[in-house]
């Protein structure tokens, strides 16, 4: 099924990158994804997608450090991850493929 | 114990109590580290999120409030908007025709309903299950009386004035804000004592009849649009009367009055929702 976690600037998609990386807590998830995608999560949109990933079961919270929570990517956030960046490579494969073709 | 400073605490608070004990420290931590006073488009952005959190997920995983709470107090909001809404149209009853008498029914209905709810809890207080929530019950009733002593002080001091100066306007409003007051501490205490006191419920009785005090509401607040509609088609002269201080700026006071009954309508749905989810 395809759903929010589709769209690839959907901010739960870029946490789940984000922690595939290994477990990060909010504040190092924001910049780790302002780095790599130039995308910059405010703090209301980043505890919005934090909390719905933590109710799917595609990440869970670690204890805490301080004050900062680090979070880490469970097994079926891996495997979701896994199956929207498969969408993801077969359409820009798609996309490219098609491009090539368009005459200049 | 760390304090935050001023504006993240006051960011925190605009979300709901679950959230806040789930989430709250490592959010304040997160908001200090992206320096949010620095930046005002995440103060924007984090209180988006805040009423993201109020709407969306208040009624799941976050929310600790008991959907009969949020009943209770959708209920006092609904009663101040029908206390402003029948000051407004007390001098005005007959010029819609029946419309009036049905706001009046289904209103009765929504409150009906609630008061069936609170049926058996109580039952349960005068079988002295709760002893110590008796000291409850004084709140309505001192805060009625401490109103009607401030309304009886407003007339004294305000007789003989007209309707429109300064000592009639400010008397009206002193006897609005208490009564708003008096409404909130007897929805606190109805909430309060109903959370408290253990009562033997009929299994379908909450959902059902939250349901009903959600249509009631929402019959009600569609009702006294009609009514205001009617109104001004009728008697245009309405709007340039001089029918008191609620009534001559007719259609604010009634567009404030449909907005909170229909404030309250969402309110008593979302309740209604939650206690029909819970009996699944």
């Amino acid at each position: 099924m395809v759903d929010e976690l589709g769209r690839w600037a959907e901010p739960g998609l870029l946490v789940l990158a984000s922690l595939a990386d290994g477990d990060k807590h909010g504040y190092a998830i924001t910049n780790d994804i302002a780095k790599q995608v130039g995308v910059t999560l405010g703090p209301g949109t980043l505890y919005a997608a934090l909390n719905r990933l933590e109710e799917r079961g595609l990440i869970e919270g670690l204890p805490t450090e301080g004050r900062r929570r680090p979070y880490r990517l469970t097994a079926a956030g891996a495997a979701e991850l896994t199956a929207q960046a498969a969408r993801m490579q077969q359409l820009a494969t798609l996309s490219l493929g098609r491009l090539r073709m368009v005459p200049a | 114990m760390i304090r935050d400073p001023w504006l993240v605490r006051s960011l925190l608070a605009c979300y709901p109590t679950g959230w806040r004990r789930q989430y709250g420290d490592e959010y304040a931590q997160l908001l200090c580290d992206m320096r949010v006073h620095r930046r005002p488009r995440l103060i924007v952005n984090s209180m988006r999120g805040a009423v993201q959190a109020q709407l969306i997920q208040g009624g799941r995983l976050i929310s600790t409030r008991p959907p009969i709470t949020t009943a209770v107090w959708a209920t006092g909001l609904f009663t101040v908007a029908g206390i402003g809404f029948q000051k407004l149209a007390e001098d005005l009853t007959g010029v819609a025709g029946t419309v009036y008498t049905l706001v009046i029914a289904a209103a009765a209905i929504a409150l009906l309903a609630l008061v069936a709810v609170a049926a058996p809890t109580a039952v349960a207080l005068l079988r002295g299950r709760d002893t110590g929530a008796w000291k409850f019950v004084a709140v309505p009733l001192v805060g009625a009386a401490a109103w009607y002593g401030v309304l009886r002080l407003v007339m004294a001091i305000s007789h003989g004035h007209g309707t429109h100066p300064a000592a009639s306007t400010t008397g009206v409003a002193l006897v609005a804000v208490c009564g708003i007051a008096v409404v909130a501490a007897t929805a606190w205490t109805a909430a309060t004592v109903l959370r408290r006191t253990p009562a033997d419920q009929p299994t379908r009785l909450r959902p059902v009849a939250l349901v009903v005090v959600a249509a009631g509401m929402a019959v009600t607040t569609v009702l006294a649009l009609i009514w205001g509609l009617r109104v001004q088609t009728s008697d245009p002269t309405v709007f340039h009367g001089d029918h008191g201080i609620l009534a001559t700026p007719f259609v604010p006071s009634w567009l404030a009055a449909v907005v909170l009954m229909a404030a309250a309508t969402v309110l008593a749905t979302m309740a209604g929702r939650r206690q029909l989810a819970a009996a699944h």
